[in-house]
C-alpha cells in the first residue's frame, strides 16, 4: 500500500505501471482501520484471523466495496 | 517433526515483543536461546510461523522480512516511537505501528510519497492523526495525502511485497 498527495499523482502511477486504479483512503480512514486491524497484534492471544473476521473489521470500518471481501455479495 | 502448538505461539509472541522493544527481528539463533532450544527446531518453528502467515521469512532463509505492521528491513516508512526508529511495510503499516504500540506512546511517522517523492511527515497524538507535514511544502491538512490499496483483499496473499 503506497502513500500519494493526490488522486493525480495515483493515476499517473497507475498509468506508469500499467495497473488499474484500486481503492483508495484518506489517512484518517487508514489509521481507523489500524486500530482495528493491528491493536492486538502483540498480544500473546492473537494467533491470526479467519476471513470471516478480517472482513468483519473491514465492514466495522465502513469499507464496503466488494474490494474488501471474498464474496462479490456485500 | 511434531510442532509444540504452544511453544510455537510463544515463539510468535516473542518475535513481536523482540520487534517492540528493539525495532528489529530476532535471528533465529536469538530465539533458539531464548527458549533455550536447538537452531534447527527455531528454525523449524519459524518455517511453520511463515506457513500460517503469522510473519514472512526472506525466501530461502530465516531471516524475518516482515512481521506486520513491523519490516525486518529499511523501508520508505519510518515510525519514531518513544525514543525508538521502526519501519514499517507500507503505508497502512506506517500506521498500523502506533496502532499496535497503543499502550506506549505518540508517534512521528516519515515516509515518502510514491510518484512525487516528497517527504510527508504525519503526527499521532492523543490517539489521532493531528497534523500532516509536506516536507517544504509547508503544514496541510490529513485529508489531502492518500493510501492506494492496488490489489483486492482476495489477492493480497499472491505476492505480499507488492501488495
Amino acid at each position: 500500500m503506497l502513500l500519494f498527495q493526490s488522486e493525480e499523482w495515483i493515476e499517473r502511477w497507475c498509468r506508469r505501471n500499467n495497473l488499474e486504479r484500486g481503492e483508495v483512503l484518506s489517512i484518517d480512514q487508514v489509521w481507523e482501520l489500524s486500530k482495528l486491524w493491528y491493536h492486538d497484534r502483540l498480544s500473546p492471544n492473537y494467533h491470526g484471523r479467519t476471513v470471516e473476521q478480517a472482513e468483519e473489521i473491514f465492514k466495522h470500518a465502513g469499507l464496503m466495496a466488494a474490494f474488501w471481501y471474498l464474496s462479490k455479495e456485500n | 517433526m511434531t510442532i509444540n502448538e504452544p511453544l510455537l505461539w510463544q515463539v510468535r509472541v516473542f518475535i513481536y515483543n523482540h520487534f517492540a522493544d528493539t525495532a528489529l527481528p530476532p535471528s533465529v539463533e536469538d530465539t533458539a536461546k531464548h527458549f533455550n532450544i536447538e537452531i534447527k527446531e527455531a528454525g523449524t518453528l519459524y518455517k511453520e510461523l511463515h506457513n500460517r502467515h503469522a510473519f514472512f521469512l526472506e525466501p530461502e532463509t530465516l531471516m524475518i522480512r516482515m512481521a506486520n505492521p513491523f519490516s525486518g528491513i529499511p523501508a520508505d516508512f519510518r515510525v519514531h516511537v518513544n525514543g525508538k526508529t521502526y519501519f514499517a511495510n507500507c503505508a497502512w503499516d506506517m500506521l498500523g505501528i502506533p496502532a499496535a504500540l497503543a499502550s506506549r506512546s505518540d508517534a512521528v511517522i516519515e515516509a515518502v510519497c510514491t510518484e512525487s517523492n516528497d517527504l510527508v511527515q504525519l503526527e499521532i497524538r492523543d490517539g489521532k492523526v493531528a497534523q500532516a507535514a509536506v516536507l517544504g511544502g509547508g503544514v496541510s491538512g490529513t485529508s489531502s495525502l492518500l493510501v492506494h490499496f492496488p490489489l483486492p483483499f482476495a489477492r493480497w496473499y499472491d505476492d505480499l511485497v507488492f501488495t
